[in-house]
């Protein structure tokens, strides 16, 4: 009985988690749209609603009931399955991410996280990587060759900053002396404390890779709409196609920020102005900062050439994190 | 029934098959595909037996780093739809396979009897974290070995960029 009442607990958070997350994911696109509007000057989505805060409803209505074409020669399975394979892993990155500390509410302990593994950050690494599948499988399912270079382009641009950003994540994780996402949090201690400043090479190599495998503008070689019409994504229609910018731009974004946030900011840490509600507060204001800065740079800047791209990737960010690791060994031996 | 037996049950029994599919299909993007299905089960199976560092390098390194340099290649050739079993590869492979196979008998043998003896036993690993565990063996006892592993692919990589640009090169 016992058991049944764990498995109940964990889904019914992991589904409150998941739910949340979809909810969340809607207002970031209209967030995302009313951002890109101002930034070009216009004033976005105005109509549905007071200044298109309906808008995502609408968008989900429209993309769900829209007739969803399969072309003939797509292979069917992998097809389907692919829209699939890009989305799941994404939103299992929350199952790894706490957004705050054990607390208390009318005696009943409640964690704001799924699980606290000791090996957190490897974990949502790994997931993060496996959502690859889904766009090379989706450019090859199609049978057309737009979506296969596309979906080649983003293995490439993939392989090469999956390797920096592993190696960029090493500084904070030797500082702070663990794997878990908790325990990073708790060794930044104070606003000089957040390993931002003891890590900056660190953060600057991240904040590059985060573009590069959420596919964000200087990095979007895999749609490229001036080359490839829309990259892996151009024979998909219907919720199919919604679910693969939903995965990338919005849920993987999201999480990535948080994940950053918690490595240098010092996550859900700030001044208690907020009452008991400060930690959650702190946390999703950060976490909205490192989204609205991907956005800023998603909408102001052009994009790279796919060689420059994989050229940055092994010839600048690598070095670069290697060598950051290589600074803080030296200061942590030296430092005690 | 206990929850850890259910998900061996249920992890070895999506392995198995999708190991079976690896060699079964056809169509070998379906082949590669199972191929990722077993390599994440069984990292489901080191998550079941404690072993979080292996389970989460496991779907890092071998679902993901490895296996995705086989998909970019696979993807790229026409659509091959050949023979699942081709008799001469078979009986080329066969001796390999049975090398293969004695070396996972003694492996699995042997561990039965050196299991929870050493330095990190069941009750040490209690107090310490897996990472922590693999990390001292890797840089104490092990570190030799390690080093000589990480000089091979050192050697690898350079190699690989030499030939790269040789290519380039002869354009």
């Amino acid at each position: 009985m016992e058991i049944l009442g764990t498995v109940i607990g964990v889904a019914v958070k992991s589904l409150i988690f998941i739910v949340g997350m979809f909810l969340a994911s809607a207002y970031l696109t209209l967030i995302e749209r009313k951002f890109a509007g101002h930034v070009q000057q216009r004033p976005g989505p105005l109509h549905v609603g007071f200044h298109g805060i309906l808008q995502p409803i609408a968008d989900a209505l429209k993309v769900l009931t829209k007739e969803d074409i399969v072309p003939a020669n797509v292979d069917r399975v992998l097809f389907y399955m692919a829209s699939l394979l890009a989305f799941v892993p994404v939103i299992m990155i929350l199952a790894v991410i706490p957004f705050g500390e054990p607390f208390t509410v009318f005696g009943l302990e409640i964690k704001p996280y799924i699980t606290d593994l000791n090996v957190g950050l490897i974990l949502a690494l790994a997931f993060g990587s496996i959502s690859i599948y889904g766009v090379i499988f989706a450019g090859w399912a199609s049978n057309s060759k737009y979506p296969m270079i596309g979906g080649l382009r983003k293995a490439a641009v993939l392989i090469g900053y999956e390797v920096a950003l592993g190696f960029a994540m090493v500084g904070p994780l030797m500082m702070a002396g663990s794997f878990s996402l908790r325990e990073i949090v708790a060794a930044q201690d104070g606003f000089f404390g957040a390993f931002i400043w003891y890590q900056p090479i660190a953060f600057i190599v991240i904040l590059f890779a985060i573009l590069a495998e959420t596919g964000r503008t200087p990095f979007d070689v895999q749609e490229a709409e001036a080359e490839l019409v829309s990259g892996y994504n151009t024979e998909y229609s219907g919720m199919k196609f919604g679910l693969f910018p939903l995965a990338e731009w919005y849920i993987g974004t999201f999480v990535l920020s948080a994940i950053a946030v918690i490595l240098f900011f010092g996550g859900w840490k700030g001044p208690e102005i907020f009452g008991p509600l400060s930690p959650f507060v702190w946390f999703f204001l950060k976490v909205g900062m490192m989204f609205m800065f991907f956005l800023w740079v998603h909408w102001t800047l052009p994009r790279y050439r796919v060689d420059q791209i994989t050229e940055i990737a092994w010839k600048v960010m690598l070095p670069l994190s290697l060598l950051n690791i290589f600074i803080t060994a030296f200061i942590i031996l030296i430092k005690g | 029934m206990d929850l850890n037996l259910i998900a061996f049950w249920s992890l070895s029994t999506i392995a198995v098959l999708s190991a079976l599919g690896v060699v079964f299909f056809r169509n070998i993007i379906y082949a590669v595909l199972s191929l990722i299905s077993t390599l994440i089960a069984i990292s489901g199976l080191f998550f079941n037996l404690g072993a979080e560092l292996i389970g989460a390098l496991q779907i890092l390194i071998y679902a993901v780093a490895i296996v995705v340099f086989y998909v970019l290649v696979i993807s790229t050739v026409p659509k091959y739809e050949g023979e699942a079993i081709d008799l001469k590869y078979s009986l080329l492979s066969t001796p390999f396979a049975f090398i293969l196979f004695m070396e996972l008998a003694y492996v699995s043998v042997y561990g039965l009897w050196v299991s929870g003896t050493g330095v990190f036993g069941p009750a040490m690993l209690n107090q310490v974290s897996n990472v922590k565990a693999v990390a001292t063996m890797l840089f104490t006892k092990y570190l030799f070995p390690f080093e000589v592993a990480s000089v091979i692919l050192l050697v690898a990589m350079i190699g690989a960029i030499v030939l790269g640009k040789k290519d380039i090169v002869e354009d």
